[in-house]
């Protein structure tokens, strides 16, 4: 025969830990304004860190080769001149057919050496299409002489600020350019400064030159592109959801799979960028890591005092019949409700400031000092916090199941309570 | 007939390096309906004997049995559902859940049994009456004396329909009045309610309220009176 059981509806549960939990409201309220006020500085932190990232990304992305880029096998590895898509037309033709969701801009990338009447230097050229490539908006801001290169200048160069100090130039100044080719023998153009501009970006200003495309092109025809083909190194697709990199990737590998080319996506153009990126994450989540060991502490300071001061009280709930397994819900209950409410007043303290910083931004010019350039691409000094779906769900379970967590001693303590030695305290 | 038996209970514990002999071989039995008390110095093993009849503590050798059930057989979940379906217990002070109100301390072990919302609301509010306290129901602990505090104790004993109410020093610490009106409300109940009473106590008043007084002297039970049943006779 069976016998009756204690039974402890989740409704009489709830009530009793939540009035418990204000039993002290002064240790509950410094608790919970604590872990708040951590929290708050966590998700600041992690919306910070998010928005460098984020406008390191984009900017690396636009000053860099896109979303996704179209190129020659091998080309990543180990570049030269005579890796490049022969037929540029033709695969122009094809991907303007998948309707891929952004701009598609031809690129030419060759490595020359650049002469002047003073000096010379290894250089950058990129060929590109001078009026709708997303680096005019990103570099025509940053001429500091010169001016900006029209459809008419077949012959016109930009290049950056350490360029034209080390080739000793200024605007105007004749600058031959001469590349390798595949069979040994080298071809020479020559071009003109029109203008030069200063990134910040070390890496862009000291080997960068730009030229309209049909001035690298010439290089491409030395090592036997046909004109008529428009010969490229790349296509640089940049896209207006960057959400949808994955889907557009997977969509040009099938359409592609018959052309002798790869496609390839930020993260394999720009691993030193992923590399700091990844680096600076861990430094996020250590201070996380930090502010949730405190978390962790204060709840379990808080519950644990709670459940010390009641070894009575839980001696006469398991003396009335109240089982051990009750009474370590309790407690869990008790912190439950404290990480519900410490999740709320959190996300109100840190989602706040987050919300004001996404619109207002923050201005760290003064403590970058100009120096804005980090790992190839730069970083805008008013930065604007940034927080993902995803990062919102994560940092929500990480505070939630620490604080659930901080409840389990506690909760094991005042299960084992026996109800003689509970009621002689 | 008997609805409490002791046989042969013993209890040892150790304090420090002393072993403490706490009860001695103590048999007893206690009827159905009896308003017994258990009188003695402190330290005779009132409490203790309490305790063991409770299930909250073990005995070192003997049996207790509640009619048929043996509670030193029972495992502890199982003894815990055995205080909460067959015992109900007045303890000496801090009896209540501080955050609860007294009807909801009298209501929270009918919760456990799992009754009805409409049948322990009724049955809260019936014995809150019967101990005079109906009115002020709705305070909690803190706003009560001590006196009520006991009697919403013994509401929230009775409330729950125990075969035997165990109650350790109910009255000690309250002053002539107070425990003058809780003995009434424990008298009364027993007799209405025909609920066994047993009770620990040193207190002269209670002892002259006991239809029953076992005395127990260094875990001995030294003498087992029935007063009023001499008196009648």
């Amino acid at each position: 025969m069976s016998r009756p059981h204690s039974h402890m509806p989740l409704s009489m549960l709830l009530m009793l830990a939540w009035r418990n939990l204000w039993r002290q409201r002064r240790r509950t309220a410094i608790t919970l304004s604590s872990i708040a006020i951590g929290f708050g500085l966590a998700v600041l932190a992690i919306g910070i860190g998010d928005g460098s990232h984020n406008s390191m990304v984009r900017n690396a992305i636009q000053l860099g080769e896109g979303h996704l880029a179209v190129q020659a096998p091998g080309y990543l590895e180990a570049p030269a001149n005579y890796k490049f898509l022969a037929d540029g037309r033709a695969l122009q033709a094809r991907l303007t057919a998948l309707q891929v969701a952004g701009a598609i801009e031809p690129r030419i990338s060759l490595q020359v050496l650049a002469s002047s009447a003073n000096n010379s230097s290894g250089a950058s050229l990129e060929g590109m299409r001078i009026d709708s490539d997303p680096r005019v908006a990103m570099l025509q801001p940053k001429l500091i002489a010169g001016q900006w290169l029209t459809a008419a200048d077949q012959r016109g160069l930009l290049m950056g600020d350490g360029m034209a100090r080390r080739l000793k130039v200024k605007v105007g100044s004749k600058v031959v350019l001469m590349a390798g080719k595949q069979g040994g023998d080298s071809q020479a153009q020559l071009g003109r400064v029109r203008g030069i501009f200063d990134s910040h970006v070390d890496e862009l200003d000291d080997y960068l030159i730009l030229s309209d495309l049909p001035f690298a092109r010439y290089f491409l025809e030395g090592e036997g592109g046909v004109a008529a083909q428009l010969p490229v190194t790349r296509f640089s697709l940049f896209l207006d959801d960057p959400q949808g990199m994955g889907y557009w990737k997977g969509v040009l590998r099938t359409a592609l799979a018959d052309e002798p080319v790869v496609v390839l996506d930020w993260h394999e153009m720009m691993p030193q960028l992923v590399q700091f990126i990844v680096i600076d994450d861990v430094g996020n989540y250590v201070f996380l890591g930090l502010i949730l060991i405190m978390v962790l502490f204060g709840i379990l300071n808080t519950v644990l005092m709670g459940v010390l001061e009641r070894t009575r009280e839980f001696g006469l709930l398991r003396a009335l019949g109240l089982g051990r397994y009750q009474l370590l819900l309790l407690v869990l209950c008790e912190s439950l409700l404290l990480s519900l409410l410490a999740v709320v007043i959190g996300w109100a303290v840190g989602g706040g400031a987050h919300w004001w910083f996404s619109q207002h931004g923050i201005d760290f010019s003064a403590l970058m000092g100009g120096k804005t350039a980090i790992a190839g691409t730069f970083m805008d000094p008013v930065i604007y916090t940034e927080l993902s779906a995803e990062r919102v769900i994560q940092l929500t379970l990480l505070i939630f199941c620490v604080t659930l967590a901080s409840g389990i001693y506690p909760a094991l303590k005042a299960a084992r309570v026996t109800p003689v030695a509970a009621l002689r305290t | 007939m008997a609805l409490l038996t002791l046989e042969g209970i013993s209890k040892r514990y150790r304090q420090g390096e002393v072993e403490v002999q706490a009860l001695h071989a103590i048999d007893l039995t206690v009827a159905e309906g009896e308003f017994a008390a258990l009188v003695g110095p402190s330290g005779s093993g009132k409490t203790t004997l309490l305790n063991i009849i409770g299930g909250l503590d073990a005995p070192s050798s003997g049996q207790v049995r509640l009619d048929a059930t043996e509670l030193t057989a029972l495992s502890e979940a199982a003894l815990s559902d055995f205080r909460l379906f067959q015992l109900g217990f007045v303890f000496q002070a801090y009896n209540l859940v501080p955050v609860l109100s007294a009807l909801e301390n009298v209501e929270l072990v009918m919760v456990l049994q799992g009754r009805s919302d409409h049948e322990r609301r009724a049955r809260a509010e019936h014995y809150l009456e019967l101990v005079g306290l109906k009115a002020l129901m709705h305070r909690r602990p803190a706003a009560l004396s001590g006196g009520q505090q006991q009697r919403v104790a013994v509401a929230r004993a009775l409330a729950a329909g125990p075969r035997l109410v165990l109650a350790d020093e109910p009255t000690a610490n309250l002053d002539s009045e107070n425990a003058e009106a809780l003995l009434d409300s424990m008298y009364h109940l027993a007799r209405e309610e025909r609920i066994t009473f047993l009770f620990s106590t040193h207190d002269p008043r209670v002892m002259a309220r006991a239809e029953r007084i076992i005395t127990l002297r260094d875990g001995q039970i030294v003498s087992d009176q029935r007063p009023h049943a001499a008196a009648t006779a």
